[in-house]
């Protein structure tokens, strides 16, 4: 089962491949410390541009990307308190307070080598987990399937933070975009207007590019950026290799982190920033001396850091295994697996094992990389990217967003159609409606659907169907711990402090 | 033969009445529009094609594959079928998908909106059961449809397809009912039929060749044994009259002028005699058998006819 692992190595060091990993982490750094630029837009844009590369150049730019943008986004979380990415507001916490002290050097070594140790962690996991679970996928028939998503489409639950009304809407909204387009079954069209551009639906990339990468880039034009001289040129910065023995201590917080990461990424639902969250949570509370945390903590940093990474590679297990994207980002790659005729399940491992295998040996060494790269330039280099001159970049993003947007199937209808994503995504931006449950109500919605109908056709309409092994009856179980059990987790808690 | 001179014949005549203009048919690059994005089957096709084609047209002629993917190669026909008749756009052509949507929607062409050239490839359905399901022969398979009428699970890649025309024919002659489980596409449905979770599959020849061991092929619905694969048996000979395929070939907008259509109908015709084509067509999976001119035309006719009935008796949506 894993000799097609070793096999596929020597691919991955042919030059064009490494240096697709390399400049992969590198873009994802300069993207991650942009604040509001996420690895989700980041990738989203950049797959239109990869249909002509070879699959494991467009992967491994996508592996690189991933990886150096949740590490990215922790360099402007420490220095002006402003998280790069979603995934980097729990690095703030502590990041911030300690370049207040002049240690922002430090707390950035802590960063970087907290996400790759969170990264190599990921990697293997995909590596170890993901052969023997496609062999068993072949047991995931589209009754088990539907109880995936129903899965996921509960765990939603975990995203929608202060809000839940407002997370719900959102969902919703996506539910509706996976109902557009030809019916799964009969092929009757639905809400397409008679644009025969509409009868696949809406294909994902429009929807991320428009959603996630046109909010982002309005707010770039319109507010600038306050930068902090202050802590960007006092960063107290030591060589790594004098910093590394003060961080032996933090073993069990990065041990814990990935553990938690890579388990939150497996989940289709969560991902980096509640992986962080519980992290940093988990490593308070166990913590000798929790007074210090929130006053410039090194292991809140490190926490924060090793488990937003964790979860890169652990999304797609799910991904390539079922072809269940867990996380947006994981939905991006899946679709450029799909441009280049990878078909996710439990065929790509037989059809394709070079190339699906030499993209987890890519996810390792761009999490290697990370600490090569980010730590010898991250102190040096990246804290001046925040000086950039922000309508610029926001212009340039522009333009690749529709160059890239247009490129799919080289229409103009796409561009508009994600123009105007864009500008619903701007809306709910300002009214402070969660992005991510949209996007997983899109996919897993869409999912939910086709596999119902799928399963109750073989069922000759009899419900039954869907509860008539331990696969899915297993499933059902999960779906109704993750609904009942905050809720029920909640309620103890107040009892205890009523009693 | 006869009628290979005779065309050659007409076009040479055609050639000298028309002059030195039109006498350099191809002047220009010739486009190659396919619906389906770069990858797919009718993509593999065109691209596997296109330089044997150059090839024939002879005078350095270059022929340029455009992707227009969408709404199940829709978009990419009417394409060409509203292109300038001028023998610089072309497209390709799926049977009997493309006459299937004149029928179960408002498509914007029909099947006097096309010059056929030629069809390329013709990919037998076969019948495959899952080893669960303990079916292994065609006689079983028969005697349990009829045992317990709609029982059978039958997984296939969507309604109103090659598959689903391959099972109504199915059903029609042995007197059976089948329940349809369809599929976004042979892979899932194929996956579906590995893990038993379908009793039965309708899938193409080229989708289960690497498959044999894991799944029971049946029957090849050829007339005989297709040379892609030998081994197996079709249904003629275990006395079942069931023939269908899914057919991928190459059209041009109506109102071709008709050197140019007899140029290309000959470069087209000379693909089923090149060895260096057909290994590298089944080198990508694709049976070849090429249909030209106004038999391709007959062959789109009748299988229109084929849907038309079926919609007529049992619409799909």
């Amino acid at each position: 089962m894993y000799s097609d692992l070793l096999h596929a190595l020597p691919d991955v060091f042919a030059w064009t491949n490494f240096a697709a990993v390399v400049i992969g982490v590198i873009a994802g750094i300069v993207v991650g410390a942009m604040p509001g630029l996420s690895a989700t837009m980041a990738i989203s844009v950049l797959v239109p541009f990869t249909f002509g590369l070879e699959p494991l150049v467009a992967l491994g730019l996508m592996a690189g990307i991933y990886n150096g943008a949740m590490y990215g986004g922790a360099i402007p979380a420490v220095l002006l308190r402003i998280p790069g990415t979603p995934a980097a507001v729990a690095t703030t916490f502590d990041g911030y307070p300690m370049a207040q002290k002049g240690e922002g050097g430090f707390a950035l070594q802590v960063a970087v080598v907290s996400s790759s140790i969170g990264g190599i962690a990921s990697a293997f996991a995909l590596m170890l987990l993901a052969p023997p679970l496609s062999k068993v996928t072949l047991l995931f028939g589209p009754s088990e399937v539907f109880w995936v998503a129903v899965f996921g489409l509960a765990s939603i639950i975990f995203l929608l933070g202060g809000n839940p009304v407002k997370g719900l809407i959102s969902a919703c909204f996506g539910v509706f975009v996976s109902v557009i387009g030809s019916d799964p079954i009969y092929g009757n069209d639905r809400f397409t207007f008679g644009q025969l551009e509409m009868l696949d639906g809406i294909n994902i990339v429009i929807l991320l590019v428009g959603l996630y990468a046109l909010p982002p880039v309005i707010d770039l034009l319109e507010t600038p950026l306050k930068t902090d001289g202050v802590n960007s040129s006092k960063l107290g910065t030591q060589s790594l290799w004098k910093a590394l023995p003060r961080m032996k201590s933090y073993w069990k917080t990065w041990l814990r982190g990935s553990l938690l990461g890579i388990w939150i990424g497996i989940l289709p639902g969560a991902g980096g920033s509640m992986a962080a969250f519980m992290s940093y949570n988990e490593a308070r509370r166990t913590s000798k001396h929790p007074e210090t945390w929130g006053e410039g903590e090194p292991e809140g940093v490190a926490a924060a850091e090793v488990a937003n990474n964790a979860d890169t590679a652990s999304a797609l297990i799910p991904a390539l295994t079922l072809g269940i994207p867990g996380t947006a980002v994981a939905a991006v790659m899946l679709g450029g697996l799909l441009v280049h005729g990878l078909q996710p399940g439990p065929m790509l491992f037989r059809d394709n094992p070079d190339v699906v295998f030499g993209f987890m040996w890519q996810f390792l060494f761009g999490a290697i990389l990370l600490v090569l790269l980010g730590g010898s330039l991250a102190t040096n280099s990246f804290a001046r990217l925040l000086n950039l001159p922000r309508p610029l970049l926001g212009s340039v993003i522009i333009v690749l967003m529709l160059i890239g947007v247009y490129s799919i199937h080289g229409r103009m209808f796409d561009v508009y159609l994600m123009l105007g994503f864009g500008a619903i995504g701007w809306v709910m931006d300002r009214l402070k409606f969660p992005l991510p449950p949209v996007v997983l109500g899109l996919i897993l919605g869409g999912f939910a659907e086709e596999n119902l109908r799928l399963a109750l056709r073989i069922g000759r309409g009899d419900p039954m169907v869907l509860f008539q092994n331990w696969t899915s009856l297993i499933l059902v179980a999960l779906t109704v711990a993750v609904v009942v059990g905050p809720t029920l987790k909640k309620r103890f808690i107040d009892s205890r402090k009523k009693a | 033969m006869l009628n290979i001179f005779k065309k050659t014949a007409i076009a040479g005549a055609m050639i000298l009445s028309a002059g030195a203009a039109l006498a350099e048919y191809p002047e220009k690059p010739i486009e190659v529009i396919v619906g389906y994005s770069a990858g797919g089957g009718t993509d593999v096709m065109a691209r596997t094609a296109a330089p044997f084609i150059e090839k024939y047209l002879g005078d350095g002629a270059s022929l340029v594959v455009k992707n227009m993917p969408g709404a199940s190669g829709q978009i990419g026909v009417t394409e060409a079928a509203n292109a300038e008749p001028d023998g610089y756009t072309l497209g390709t052509f799926n049977l009997p998908g493309m006459m299937a949507r004149t029928i179960d929607r408002e498509a914007g062409y029909d099947r006097d909106s096309f010059t056929y050239l030629a069809n390329v490839v013709n990919d037998p359905n076969v019948i495959v059961t899952s080893k669960a399901s303990g079916l292994d022969t065609l006689d079983k398979l028969l005697e349990e449809a009829k045992a317990n009428p709609l029982a059978i699970t039958v997984g296939m890649s969507s309604l109103g397809g090659d598959d689903h025309f391959a099972l109504i024919k199915l059903e029609e002659a042995t007197g059976t009912e089948f329940t349809i489980v369809p599929f976004k596409g042979s892979a899932p449905a194929r996956t579906a039929l590995l893990g038993g979770h379908v009793a039965m599959g309708i899938l193409n020849i080229s989708e289960v060749a690497e498959f044999q061991d894991q799944l029971n092929v049946l029957g090849v619905a050829t007339k005989e044994r297709s040379p892609f694969a030998p081994d197996l048996p079709t249904f003629k000979e275990q006395g079942l009259d069931l023939v269908n395929g899914s057919m991928r070939g190459f059209i041009a907008p109506a109102g071709l002028p008709e050197d140019v259509q007899a140029k290309l109908i000959d470069a087209f015709s000379q693909l089923s005699g090149d060895q260096e084509f057909l290994d590298a067509m089944a080198a990508t999976a694709n049976p070849v058998e090429v249909v030209t001119g106004e038999e391709f035309k007959q062959l789109t006719s009748d299988l229109y006819d084929l849907a038309n009935g079926v919609w007529q008796t049992s619409p799909w949506n």
